[in-house]
């Protein structure tokens, strides 16, 4: 059902080809760092990692019909075993039920389709130009006009006529790169669809919209965290005159999928489709926390160059995720959102009261406005 | 530690900012001037990039500072912060085509929105390798800088031609500008020169930009 690119670590499918990593991606020459899996498990593991899938299976049931109505009597359950990380097996379908996208695919039979083949869009030209910027390093996105840059150039205009408004900007393209790695190409669009719109959690598409304003919102948020949470490093970037433009910007804009490896991003999807987007910020303060006492000491040129390089060590999902999740920050991030939109900087009246009404946008081509209308009507 | 002082002893620090078109080559521009690399298969830039390289500009030791933008225009509202402070822009078309030079005059207006007056600007022509595919000539392009008062360079950041000298080129125009201008010895250049503190620098308060240094990369 799901075409999945990922070679799961837990079934025995094919071995990967030689000079690929687990998920795909190409190994850099003669690299030697680990992706992610100690090589050889134990049997105990194997065990104890059949025992998860199992238990997963029986949480989803068939084809994710159990579901909702586990999440809704066990939703802490639901969320500790997401945060340990979603068997790989499982994730694109998984990822579906969290994130609402395959209510929508449900509710819009074959919109996508006709988003794809009879609509025409004036980002055509700009999405080409990044198609083959997009995962470049991993197998399924480097044949040129491959089935994988296909999907992704499909998705892409497709969203850019779904909401025209938005169109295509550059980052998208990683969010839907990934989501094809997990799922069909219709199934990557819905959830792209209900990330931007808002499906569960606040709309994101305030990323992209003109101005950024979400992006400026969320570094001025993220900025502020820093300063309460690590006072000393906070006033060291304040000296150095870093902002969190200069190393946030891309965590943000593309969800950790950017330049992390590619494990830890995953762990934090898993995270953020179930939680929302408040776990970025977490992980960007557990980032800092865990290199804390580096980062103190170094002068902007080197600083900016750790934020933006950081050691393998502290890109260890069983490691930078516990430390995230010790990170209060629900409230709080509520808080310096009415705070940022009152103050001057959050100016940008219309895109910022925009923000609090999820599934609408201004103006939608005719057949997004009747998807959004659908959707809306379900959640009354 | 002769190697270690090479690196962080300068005359004078650049900060200059790479604009242009998305895909015209700025980040493959930046990473064979800093690291002499070239990547035909380069992730697009999100948000701003940054590297560094201390070298030698007429007699003198110039660290620049050079500030890679995404080049979406979606993306101005988080890159023209970056605009502020700096002394030199870097303005990428490509020869190959012609929309990236048409988009040169609005890459123009930007600067004059979002960057110092006196900034010095250079106008290049990237992909000189793709000869049978060249779309823009040089002589236009010659005289759409003279006319604007931009120096000029082609360059191919993958055969490495000319790269080295296009950021000569920036450099030392910088270093004529203000070396006919009055230097500031103490810190309160830095952030003109791109929000940088460093001990040894002698940075340089070019004119009217002083009143902005605070704001740099401000958003
Ligand atoms: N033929 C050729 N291709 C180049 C040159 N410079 C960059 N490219 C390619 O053009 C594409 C975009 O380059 P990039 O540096 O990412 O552009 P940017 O968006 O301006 O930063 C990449 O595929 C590069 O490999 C060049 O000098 N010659
Ligand atoms: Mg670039």
């Amino acid at each position: 059902m799901d075409k999945k690119k990922a070679i799961d670590d837990t079934e025995p499918g094919p071995a990967p080809s030689r000079g690929v990593d687990r998920f795909g991606f190409i190994k850099p020459e003669q690299s030697n760092s680990p992706d992610g899996l100690p090589k050889g498990k134990s049997i105990q593991e194997r065990e104890r990692e059949e025992r998860r899938i199992r238990k997963w299976r029986k949480m989803i049931g068939v084809g994710g019909s159990d579901w909702k109505h586990y999440v809704r009597r066990n939703p802490h359950v639901v969320k500790r075993r997401i945060r340990k990380g979603i068997p790989d097996c499982l994730r694109g379908l998984v990822w579906q039920l969290i994130s609402g996208s395959r209510d929508l695919l449900l509710l819009n039979p074959g919109v996508y389709e006709t988003l794809v083949i009879y609509e025409t869009s004036a980002s055509e030209l700009e999405i080409i130009r990044d198609i083959s910027r997009t995962f470049p390093s991993h197998i399924f996105f480097q044949q040129r006009h491959g089935p994988g840059q296909r999907s992704l150039y499909n998705i892409l205009k497709a969203y850019s006529v779904y909401d025209r408004d938005v169109g295509y900007v550059q980052g998208m393209g990683f969010l839907a790169g990934l989501l094809l790695l997990y799922m069909s190409e219709e199934d990557a669009f819905w959830l792209l669809v209900a990330l931007l719109k808002g499906a569960v959690h606040a709309p994101m598409e305030g990323l992209y919209q003109a101005g950024l304003p979400l992006v400026q919102q969320y570094l001025s948020q993220f900025e502020k965290l820093v300063m309460e949470h690590m006072p000393k490093l906070g006033q060291h970037f304040v000296e150095e005159m870093i902002n969190p433009s200069m190393y946030a910007s891309q965590w943000f804009i593309t969800v950790f999928s950017y330049s992390f490896p590619f494990h830890l991003t995953l762990r934090v999807w898993d995270v953020f489709l179930y939680e929302g987007i408040k776990v970025v910020f977490q992980v960007g303060l557990a980032l800092l926390r865990f290199c804390h006492d580096d980062l103190i000491k170094l002068p902007f040129e080197q600083l900016l160059h750790a934020l933006r390089n950081f050691p393998e060590e502290a890109t260890d999902p069983d490691v930078l995720l516990p430390i995230a999740f010790t990170f209060k920050v629900s409230s709080r991030l509520e808080e310096l959102q009415k705070e940022y939109q009152k103050g001057p900087e959050g100016s940008s009246e219309t895109s910022t009261s925009k923000r609090h009404q999820p599934l609408i946008s201004k103006t939608m081509s005719r057949v997004g406005s009747r998807v959004i209308s659908n959707l809306i009507s379900d959640k009354k | 530690m002769a190697g270690r002082r090479a690196e962080e002893e300068y005359d004078y620090l650049f900060k200059v900012v790479l604009i242009g078109d998305s895909g015209v080559g700025k980040s493959n521009l930046l990473s064979r001037f800093t690291r002499n690399e070239f990547c035909l298969e380069s992730k697009s830039t999100i948000g701003v990039e940054f590297a560094t390289r201390t070298l030698h500009v007429e007699g003198k030791i110039i660290k620049a500072q050079i500030w890679d933008t995404a080049g979406q225009e979606r993306y101005r509202a988080i890159t023209s912060a970056y605009y502020r402070g700096a002394l030199g822009a870097v303005l990428v078309y490509d020869v190959s085509k012609p929309t990236t030079f048409e988009n040169i005059s609005r890459w123009l207006k930007e600067l004059r929105d979002h960057a110092d007056s006196n900034i010095r600007i250079m106008l290049v022509g990237n992909k000189t390798d793709l000869r049978h595919l060249r779309a823009v000539a040089t002589e236009d392009a010659q005289n759409f800088a003279e006319a604007e008062g931009l120096s000029y360079i082609e360059t191919s950041a993958l055969e490495a031609t000319n790269v080295e000298e296009a950021f000569q080129l920036i450099l030392g125009d910088i270093y004529r500008a203000i070396s006919k201008k009055p230097v500031v010895s103490d810190d309160s250049g830095a952030g003109a020169a791109g929000g940088v503190k460093e001990g040894k620098t002698i940075n340089v308060a070019p004119g009217d930009a002083g009143a902005e240094k605070k704001q740099c990369c401000s958003t």
